[in-house]
């Protein structure tokens, strides 16, 4: 077992629900580095990532999966490559509540491009029916104009069961 | 800058122009700092103030070097460092020092928002550097306490 492999990357935009995710699913405090938000973004949050979250959780057959969140802020990308290095899988994470979520499921799909041709995505929404800005629907005729057939939830990163469930399909899409 | 709206309202009423004011007068002051620092210490040969979040604030940089980048970056090492400090019950975490071949990288808490990051020439005593910077990013925490309080 490679366990330097066993290793997924959370990824999205601001308030995408990143964080929330990876500490809803894990049974130990996880490692954060969130600060004080100071620009424009203090109008939608209170924090946000500055470097990573870290945590892990085990399988029931024992295998132990390491979890890792990206910053959502562009100017943080210097990351992207280096918690994608040697990573497992890709868990997209796209805020239906933000203005045009498919244009940033697009850039997400697009700055990941060529992580996701060497493993796999899935794709988890947040925040359905607070409004109207999109629905699955329009999620998947964009995936299927893209012709990129992907898994994609609708999910609520607080809650452990919808987290779960994306790692285990994500987990299922990469042993095909 | 909103922290600084948020200094300004802490204290007075404030309109957009006020606003825009303060916050041009605070980061001239940020740079007259930071050119002083290069002054007293030629080992240091560039310097910049970011917020905790990564945002730059004032820039005393050499030709070429951009301080948005840096000022992520800066904040990502910060906060992991942090992190590592505390869980490993050594306290609160001074700074963070980078040894290089072409020269070293300093970066300090200035204040609770605001960060100090120096960079010094090649094969230096790293000794004045450190005492240098301590000393300005001591002076910015100050000088900040100053506007919210
Ligand atoms: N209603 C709702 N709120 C959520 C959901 N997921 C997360 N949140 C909330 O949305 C906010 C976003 O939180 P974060 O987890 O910090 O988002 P992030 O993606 O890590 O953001 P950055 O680190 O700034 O990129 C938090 O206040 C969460 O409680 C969700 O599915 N539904
Ligand atoms: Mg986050």
């Amino acid at each position: 077992m490679n366990m330097v492999n066993d290793k997924i990357i959370f990824t999205g935009p601001v308030g995408a629900g990143k964080t929330t995710a990876i500490s809803s699913i894990s049974d130990t405090p996880p490692v954060s580095t969130d600060v004080a938000c100071s620009g424009e973004e203090r109008a939608i949050k209170d924090t946000t990532t500055v470097a990573m979250d870290y945590s892990y959780i085990e399988l029931d057959n024992g295998r132990r999966i390491h979890l890792y969140g990206t910053p959502g802020q562009q100017r943080f990308d210097f990351m992207w490559d280096v918690l994608t290095n040697n990573g497992l899988g890709l868990v997209l994470l796209i805020n239906n509540n933000n203005p045009d979520p498919v244009g940033q499921m697009e850039f997400y799909l697009d700055a990941f491009a060529d992580f996701i041709r060497k493993t796999g995505v899935v794709i988890g929404i947040t925040q359905v029916g607070i409004s109207d800005n999109a629905t699955l629907a329009d999620y998947q005729s964009k995936l299927m104009e893209r012709q990129q057939i992907y898994p994609l939830f609708e999910i609520d990163g607080r809650s452990k069961q919808d987290v779960r469930i994306m790692i285990h399909a994500l987990l299922a899409v990469l042993s095909t | 800058m909103d922290v600084i709206q948020e200094i300004i309202d802490k204290s007075h009423k404030a309109d957009m122009n006020d606003l825009e004011r303060y916050s041009k007068v605070l980061k001239a002051k940020l740079e007259i700092m930071l050119a002083e620092l290069l002054e007293e210490c030629s080992d240091i040969n560039g310097a910049m103030v970011s917020s905790t979040d990564g945002l730059a604030w004032a820039r005393k940089l050499q030709e070429g070097m951009d301080e948005n980048r840096f000022s992520a970056m800066s904040s990502a090492l910060l906060a992991l460092s942090d992190n590592l400090v505390r869980e490993t019950h050594q306290g609160q975490i001074r700074k963070v020092l980078l040894e290089s071949s072409g020269g070293n990288v300093l970066i300090l808490h200035a204040g609770k928002i605001l960060i100090l990051t120096v960079f010094t020439c090649e094969n230096v005593n790293i000794g004045m550097s450190l005492a240098h910077a301590n000393k300005t990013a001591e002076d910015i925490s100050e000088l900040m306490e100053q506007c919210s309080s």
